[in-house]
Parts: C-alpha cells; structure tokens; sequence
C-alpha cells in the first residue's frame, strides 16, 4: 500500500520566476528562503511520487468542456508549453510521470462514482511548471500532475474540494505498491488574474485564511470559508486555494505557515505552508 | 458571484483563443490576419471590434473570460518581462481607473510599511 509521507501547499504565480525581480527584495529573500525549506522538507521525506493539485488554466480543455478534475497519466511529462515558456521565463523540461499510480486513480476514482478525466499529453502552465522549478528542480523525483477548474463557472466549493480530496487520500493509500507520496497544492493567495481588481492582493482575507489552516479545525475552516467568500478576494484566481484544501484533507490539525507576502509586482498574495500531521 | 461569473462560456472569441493559444500558426495568423481569423470562428461585429481596439472593459463586457484578456494583450503586446508596468497591462490601467488606483494606493501602503511587518 502507498504511504503518504508529506503535504504543502505554495503559490504558483508566474512572477515568481517570471518577473521574479519586479518584487521588492524583503519579498524576494522571504519568498526565496521558504520555497527552500519547502524543498529541503519535502526531500527529507524522500518521496517516490509527488501528486502535485493544481489548476488547468484554460490550456488542456476549452471553455465548453472543462472537466471538474483531470489526471496527467503520461511516462513523462514535458513543460512549460510553448505558450508559456517565455512568460515563465523557464526553459523546457522533462520529469517523469508515473503512469501506474495515475491510471489508478483515475479507475479506482470511477469505481467510487469520483469522474477524473485523464489526459496522455497534459500541457504543463505556471500551476505546475513554477513549483517544480522551486521544489523539484532536477526533475528527479516523478510527477502525477491533477489539475481542476477553478475558473470557469461553475466553480466547485472548498466543501466539494475537501470531499474529493479525502476520497483520493483513500485511492491512494489503496494503490498496491509501496510508494511514498508526497501532496502538493499549488495556487493562491487571493488574486483576480484578468479582473478588473488585477493589480489588487487582499492581504486580510488571505491572513485570515492562513489563520485559519493555523488554527487547524478542518470543519470550521469549510463553514466559514465558502466559495463566496473566496470569490470576493479576487474572483477566479483565490479559488485556486481548492488545491490546498485538497492537500489539507490528507492531512489533521494544523498547518505551519513558512511565509507569506501581498506581493502586488506578482499580482497573487503569495505564501507557503506545510502540514506536519498527516491524516492517520 | 465574482465577475469570473460574466464571462459568456458560448463566445466564440473564447474557442478562439484556446486554440490561438495552443496553436503558433494561429499566432501567426493572429498577426497578419486577424480579420480573417475571426471571421473562421465565428466571431461577431462587436466582439472582433473590441478585440482590435484592445478594449478591456468592452471585452469583458461582452462575456470574454476575464483570463483571457492579459492573454489578448500578450498576443498583441508581447510577453517579455511582464511587469505592471508593461504597455499591456497599462491597458488595464486605463479601462478600470478606479480600481487601479487603490492597487497604487496599497502599493504606496505596502512601501511605507516596509519589510519588517511585510
């Protein structure tokens, strides 16, 4: 059986590694020093498999079909695409994938009634290309890329994410191999990419949120953080938090907050938090 | 209900762009045949007119998902060191004033705040 060995969430934004220096420098230190304790936590984990949530933004599937969530099943997994290379400032890679434990969640999910589209040629934006530069840079460590829609209406809720997110906990924790799997969320904070509140950071929603993952109580974090909620501190941009509500749910109590910035010049609030208690 | 919920998911200028996206010839024709691009999709008087013209607000109005509108920028402007500075996002600057301008005010906030409380 596969064992879950760790779980973080971090942004994901293209400035930082887009226009990384477009920031003031206290933000660029604080940003650089967390993604490295990030990496340096999730090695010392030594994972087999990262399975890295993130969000398809309107890349892999056109607006009349976007799929609630999708799995990359691919042997390996080539980025950024070409569309993005040059706004990420990032040349291409190749990490691999790890096709047996991404076909099962996709089969294994619709035996449980959970729909997972599933692509072989998944294209790769800031959502995962950013943290892989940041938490896996050799690309050494394999890659099952989940990615969902969190932008185009209708737009899941956290209630919704957390449901899927303790469902893939099981299906992973049922694949027959020993891997050590390591969760990602990645997107965040609040921010409106495209809105008219593009320039804009809510630094207060996105304290309280944090506060919240601080506090710990899964439930009460759902009951107070809706989809309303997150829509008012930046529409179609602070939902990508989805994803970290998905790595949560493999997790209990409380996460640990390593930074956080309003970091307008890369138009997102940007932060980085791990979960040191790993669901039993 | 955020604005992401006026986008019109049917418009034509929204398949376009998936595809625009994805594909370098469309990119190329983006630039020499932008005309005649729309008019393979489908694209109506008013939406190929705000598209020429750049215009933000009366893109969104007319229901374009709101992140596709950086990107139609991009595709006119160029991508390189996109910082808030860059032409395209002066764009934005100019069809949303108002909130621009708080985006200043925080910035100026955040500066004065300095990197201790940051």
């Amino acid at each position: 059986m596969a064992e879950i060995v760790a779980a973080m969430a971090l942004t994901h934004s293209p400035g930082l590694t887009g226009w990384f220096d477009a920031a003031p420098v206290d933000q660029r230190a604080l940003a650089l020093e967390a993604l490295g304790e990030m990496r340096l936590r999730l090695e010392a984990s030594r994972p087999d498999v990262l399975l890295m949530f993130s969000n398809d933004h309107l890349l892999n599937w056109p607006i009349n079909n976007t799929p609630e969530y999708t799995v990359g099943i691919a042997e390996r997994h080539v980025g950024p695409a070409d569309w993005y290379d040059e706004w990420l400032a990032l040349d291409k890679y190749e990490v691999p994938g790890h096709p047996a434990l991404a076909r099962h969640l996709v089969n294994a999910g619709a035996r449980q009634r959970l729909a997972l589209a599933h692509l072989r040629d998944m294209q790769f934006d800031d959502g995962i290309s950013v943290p892989l530069h940041y938490l896996n840079p050799a690309m050494r460590i394999p890659l099952v890329p989940v990615t969902m829609n969190c932008t185009v209406p209708p737009i899941p809720t956290p209630a919704r994410a957390y449901e899927v997110g303790v469902l893939l906990r099981e299906i992973v924790r049922a694949f027959p191999g020993p891997e050590r799997v390591a969760v990602i969320g990645t997107g965040g904070l609040s921010h409106e990419p495209g809105g008219p509140r593009y320039f804009w950071v809510d630094e207060e929603f996105d304290r309280w949120f944090l506060d919240l993952l601080k506090a710990g109580d899964h439930a009460a974090l759902l009951r107070q953080c809706t989809l309303d909620r997150m829509e008012e501190a930046g529409s179609g941009g602070t939902a990508e938090l989805l994803a970290w509500i998905l790595a949560m749910a493999f997790t209990t109590g409380p996460a640990e907050v390593l930074a956080y910035m309003p970091a307008l010049a890369w138009r997102s609030g940007t932060g980085m938090v791990v979960w040191n208690n790993l669901a039993a | 209900m955020g604005s992401v919920d006026r986008c019109d998911k049917t418009l034509p200028l929204n398949q376009m762009m998936f595809h625009v996206r994805r594909d370098r010839t469309l990119r190329e024709r983006w630039r020499t045949d932008l005309a005649g691009l729309a008019h393979e999709f489908g694209l109506g008087a008013a939406e190929y007119e705000a598209l020429r013209d750049k215009d933000v607000r009366r893109l969104h109005e007319l229901g374009v998902h709101q992140y596709y509108v950086p990107q139609i920028l991009r595709l006119f402007y160029g991508a390189s060191a996109n910082s808030n500075a860059h032409p395209a996002l002066e764009a934005y600057k100019r069809a949303y004033p108002e909130e621009s301008a708080q985006a200043l005010e925080l910035q100026a906030r955040l500066a004065a705040r300095g990197p201790k409380e940051g």
